[in-house]
């Protein structure tokens, strides 16, 4: 990787946080990455170290934000380059070592108590008797082999033992990594990850060794995603496919190995991290409901910099401007050709009506282009327009209506923009778009609807919000007052820095 | 999503990579098949030359010349057979048959260049013979070098047909040429020779050259890419070679046990004659072992890999393994009656067998000997062969080198113990190696799921 002026902490100097980040910050734009922008930027009395964790160097060559003065440290990552593994060699293995992670297997399986610091620490630095496990342990001896094969036996005797086998060898080449990276990290007082996941797995092995408060920031809640993800995806060979049986009500063996796995490291995170903070009150029920500890878990919801779009704001015009404002890169996620189906329908009543995309299309360039293909068939090449990444803030005044058409989201900063610019948003109800527009609690909801909700994928609903609001003026002012209030009342960035500064400096008193 | 979008399909393409290239290795055919083939050849010639008119004294320089000539091309040419052989397995397993003529080429070609450097080295050493004798000398080295790469490539193709034709064409040709020519002293038997020999060469590489297309002329890739791998299996095939001969180098270099012939060339009479009667007994067992190893053991060995890589459970893997062991141990019983049995008939009649030669009845303790170590030596074959195919190449070595020093040292031990004890240094190290060869198989045959899943990268 090429990247020049990378900071680095000098030997024996610490950050006061260090945020482990998987796959975001500083190298993927989107809603989290700029959450810990702001973040860092908002609170410059401390001083911030990352840790990124990548799958590969290759796709993360280049930075797509400017690190503040604060950020002292960059580290980074890779959970899947095993480097050169390790020399290979049959060997027994240490069988205490092993028998004691039979237990902890067994403690996953069951949901048991088990001591996963301890255990760490002797993957890590072995026990009192005992040379640490290593890598080469888990790859090539014996007590290993065993130990697969008879978990093989016991849970899915009749699969195809390959695909297990390399299923297990996969699964595990991230914690080897990680268990590896432990040592390089480094040093601060706090360490604050924004996921589960492998950022939080590593992060659980962090305290377990550094003895260090971990805090966990969950916008979407990343094990649910991957059960989606892994319920979808088609590299998973399992016997039900090759029997034509995938509409059974259940899983295969090995998506279910994979998303226990996920459920595993996100209970370890959950155990680990204290306090557990979401975005929305949605999030929060669905963290207890998976297991984190009621008593860990608050809500602290993403803020925006009301100032940058004070203008704006203030300048409402009597009328909506015919213009709609898709802000997001055009990515699948975005579900972009649903938004281009309902501009028809809009454009049919409003033949004036402009749609402009407000984003980067590099991301997924072959759905970037039939997203181009649909417009063109669509006969909207003249009503759709491509503006590139743009100032939110100075492009929101031609706006009229901001649309999402995503069929995921967490707390989206675009609905946050829309507002503090004063534009009402149509969304579809994913993540906490409803909570947004129409209000999560009482007094919340007495501010009034800052918009429409429509349901994934449903173009005419999302048209037909639309043009609600162009047509009806009054419908429009009132939709957006209620953005104003409702953003001004709880999603002031001042407030999400205040929140914060509370958490990092008890977790800093520790 | 925070996380990470990576695509675990890259991981799960390595199934393609597990590691099952298959050793076809024939490795035991290549260092004894053709050679026992050659020695019927060869004693034909002798015999019928004695039989018309030719000089006795002629005939054994002849004799043993041939019989440096084989020893001297297959222990400093086996390794190129070997890694050859491997690498052309690998090929036709991966369906890149283009590749192999250039290959073939270019083992030949090196083959020829070695042995010329090998004759270089020790032409000094014959300035007492005739020019003539010296140059006959050298194109038989080359020559029958080059045969045995050709008959390798057969072997790895399973055209044992097509070898035997051959041999039987070529030592026809050999023999009549030889006969005809026997008014030359040494020299002719040794021209008449080469010349049915290089027929021979020439037959089988035109066979060859129809058989396989190729874009190119020539190619060393054989002698590249994986080069540890490679550098053991020559490695492997030096010392195995050596290993075989060792004992009777011992013997013609020992003044007390033997004495010159030609130039540098020297004969144990105490030692020799038995020894290449008894190499002809091993034909029943290489037989069986042809029926057995190479087509049942690698059905079940086929069936095995299969099973893995085509996804079955463990449990069908390892009934799969168990009839491999199954086949493996039936099979060594097989070679094992057919050589007791063999073995036990040339015993019975060996006092016949070395009256019609024409030769002492003082052999006949060195004859029986000799008999049951070959036979045992089959056995050897069949578990290296297994252990070939298994791709446990340092254990190959390891039991070559066991081999080899063995039988220096018990070959030594009976040399100074009198003639009653030769052959059984070279029996003693046949059955340690085979004993120890047998135990490692075994241990290794029970852990193979282990290593095969494990043992990857």
């Amino acid at each position: 990787m090429d990247l020049k002026n990378i900071p680095k902490l000098a030997k024996g100097e610490e950050a006061d946080i260090a945020f482990v980040l998987e796959g975001t910050y500083p190298f993927i734009r989107g809603g989290v990455s700029s959450w810990v922008h702001q973040l860092i930027v908002g609170l410059p009395q401390y001083t911030f170290a990352l840790i990124f964790l990548g799958d590969r160097a290759e796709n993360y060559t280049e930075m797509r934000y400017e690190l503040p003065d604060n950020v002292v440290d960059l580290s980074l990552f890779f959970i899947m380059e095993e480097g050169s593994p390790p020399q290979m060699a049959t060997h027994k293995g240490s069988k205490p070592l092993f028998n004691r992670i039979k237990q902890m297997h067994n403690s996953f399986q069951k949901g048991s108590e088990i001591d996963f610091g301890q255990i760490v620490r002797m993957l890590i630095k072995g026990s009192a008797k005992h040379e640490p496990i290593t890598h080469a342990d888990f790859l090539y001896s014996e007590e290993a082999w065993d130990f697969i094969s008879k978990q093989y036996e016991t849970n899915t005797s009749d699969s195809s033992f390959l695909s297990y086998f390399w299923t297990i060898r996969v699964l595990h080449i991230p914690i080897f990594v990680l268990l590896g990276a432990v040592r390089k990290i480094p040093k601060a007082k706090v360490y604050h990850t924004v996921s589960t996941g492998y950022a939080g797995l590593f992060s659980a092995m962090i305290k377990s060794v550094t003895d260090k408060p971990v805090i966990l920031t969950e916008h979407g809640i990343y094990t649910k995603e991957r059960k989606i993800e892994l319920s979808q995806v088609s590299w998973i060979n399992d016997a039900q496919e090759k029997f034509g049986a995938g509409l059974s009500d259940d899983f295969s063996y090995l998506r279910r190995l994979w998303i226990r796995f996920f459920e595993t490291i996100g209970d370890i995170t959950y155990k680990a991290a204290d306090p557990i903070i979401t975005i929305t009150e949605g999030n929060r029920l669905r963290q207890i409901s998976d297991g984190a500890d009621a008593k860990k878990v608050s809500v602290i919801p993403n803020g925006v910099d009301l100032q940058r779009f004070k203008k704006v704001r203030d300048s409402r015009p009597e009328k909506a401007p015919l213009v709609i404002g898709f802000i997001g890169r055009v990515v699948p996620i975005k579900d972009v050709k649903t938004f281009y189906r309902a501009i028809r329908s809009v454009s049919d009543q409003l033949p004036d009506v402009e749609a402009w995309i407000i984003g980067g299309e590099d991301e997924d360039p072959k759905y970037a282009e039939e997203c181009r293909d649909l417009r063109s068939s669509l006969g909207l090449d003249d009503t759709i327009i491509y503006k590139g990444f743009c100032d939110v803030a100075a492009v929101m005044a031609d706006v009229g209506v901001v649309a999402l058409s995503s069929i995921s989201e967490g707390l989206p900063l675009v609905i946050l923009e829309a507002f503090a610019s004063g534009r009402p948003c149509v969304a579809t109800d994913v993540g906490a778009c409803k909570e947004l527009i129409e209000g999560a609690t009482d007094a919340d909801k007495a501010l009034g609807a800052a918009g429409g909700v429509v349901d994934i994928a449903d173009s005419e609903g999302l048209a037909d919000e639309m043009i609600k609001l162009f047509d009806d003026a009054d419908y429009w002012q009132q939709a957006c007052t209620s953005a104003v209030n409702r953003v001004e009342k709880y999603f002031n960035e001042d407030g999400l820095f205040k929140s914060y500064e509370q958490v990092y400096s008890t977790a800093l008193e520790k | 999503m925070a996380g990470i979008g990576f695509e675990l399909r890259r991981f799960l393409k390595k199934d393609s990579y597990l590691g099952l290239l298959q050793a076809y290795g024939c490795a035991a055919l290549i260092s004894s098949g053709p050679w026992v083939l050659s020695i019927f050849g060869v004693v034909a010639i002798g015999a019928f030359s004695i039989g018309l008119d030719a000089d006795v004294s002629i005939v054994t320089a002849f004799l043993i010349s041939v019989t440096y000539l084989i020893a001297c091309s297959i222990i400093f040419g086996g390794w190129v057979q070997l890694m050859f052989t491997r690498y052309i397995s690998d090929r036709l397993f991966d369906k890149e048959d283009h590749v192999i003529l250039p290959n073939l080429l270019g083992a030949l070609l090196m083959t020829t260049v070695g042995s010329l450097f090998i004759a270089a080295i020790v032409w000094p050493l014959f300035s007492d013979t005739s020019l003539a004798y010296r140059l006959i000398m050298v194109s038989n080295l080359v020559i029958l070098s080059n045969i045995w790469i050709l008959v390798v490539m057969l072997s790895g193709l399973r055209n044992y047909n097509l070898i035997l034709g051959s041999f039987f064409i070529g030592y026809g040709i050999s023999v009549f040429s030889a006969i005809s020519l026997r008014g030359y002293g040494v020299e002719g038997l040794l021209a008449g020779f080469a010349i049915g020999q290089s027929i021979m060469m020439y037959m089988m590489l035109a066979l060859l050259v129809r058989e396989y297309p190729a874009y190119t002329l020539i190619s060393f890739d054989f002698l590249g890419r994986k080069k540890t791998a490679f550098y053991s299996l020559a490695a492997t095939s030096v010392v195995y070679n050596f290993g075989i001969w060792a004992d009777k180098i011992m013997f013609w270099m020992n003044p007390e046990t033997s004495e010159a012939i030609i130039g540098p060339i020297r004969s144990s009479f105490a030692y020799d004659p038995p020894i290449f009667i008894a190499y002809l007994a091993i034909i029943p067992g290489m037989a069986a072992f042809l029926l057995r190893i190479e087509a049942d053991f690698v059905d079940t060995y086929d069936d095995f890999y299969n099973a893995i890589r085509n996804g079955k459970s463990l449990s069908t893997i390892k009934r799969i393994k168990a009839e491999m062991i199954d086949t493996i141990k039936s099979s060594v019983l097989e070679i094992f009656i057919v050589q007791f049995l063999t073995a036990m008939t040339i015993i019975y009649a060996a006092n016949k067998i070395l009256d019609y030669m024409g030769l002492s009845q003082d052999y006949w303790s060195l004859l029986s000997i000799y008999v049951v170590a070959v036979s045992l030596q089959v056995i050897l074959m069949a578990i290296n062969n297994i252990l070939y195919y298994l791709d446990k190449r340092i254990i190959t070595l390891n039991l070559a080198i066991l081999f080899a020093i063995s039988n220096l040292i018990f070959t030594a031990i009976t040399q100074h113990y009198g003639p009653a004890f030769y052959g059984l240094g070279y029996m003693g190290a046949v059955v340690l190696t085979t004993i120890v060869g047998f135990i490692v198989l075994s241990k290794k045959l029970e852990k193979l799921e282990y290593e095969t899943f494990m043992m990857q990268k």
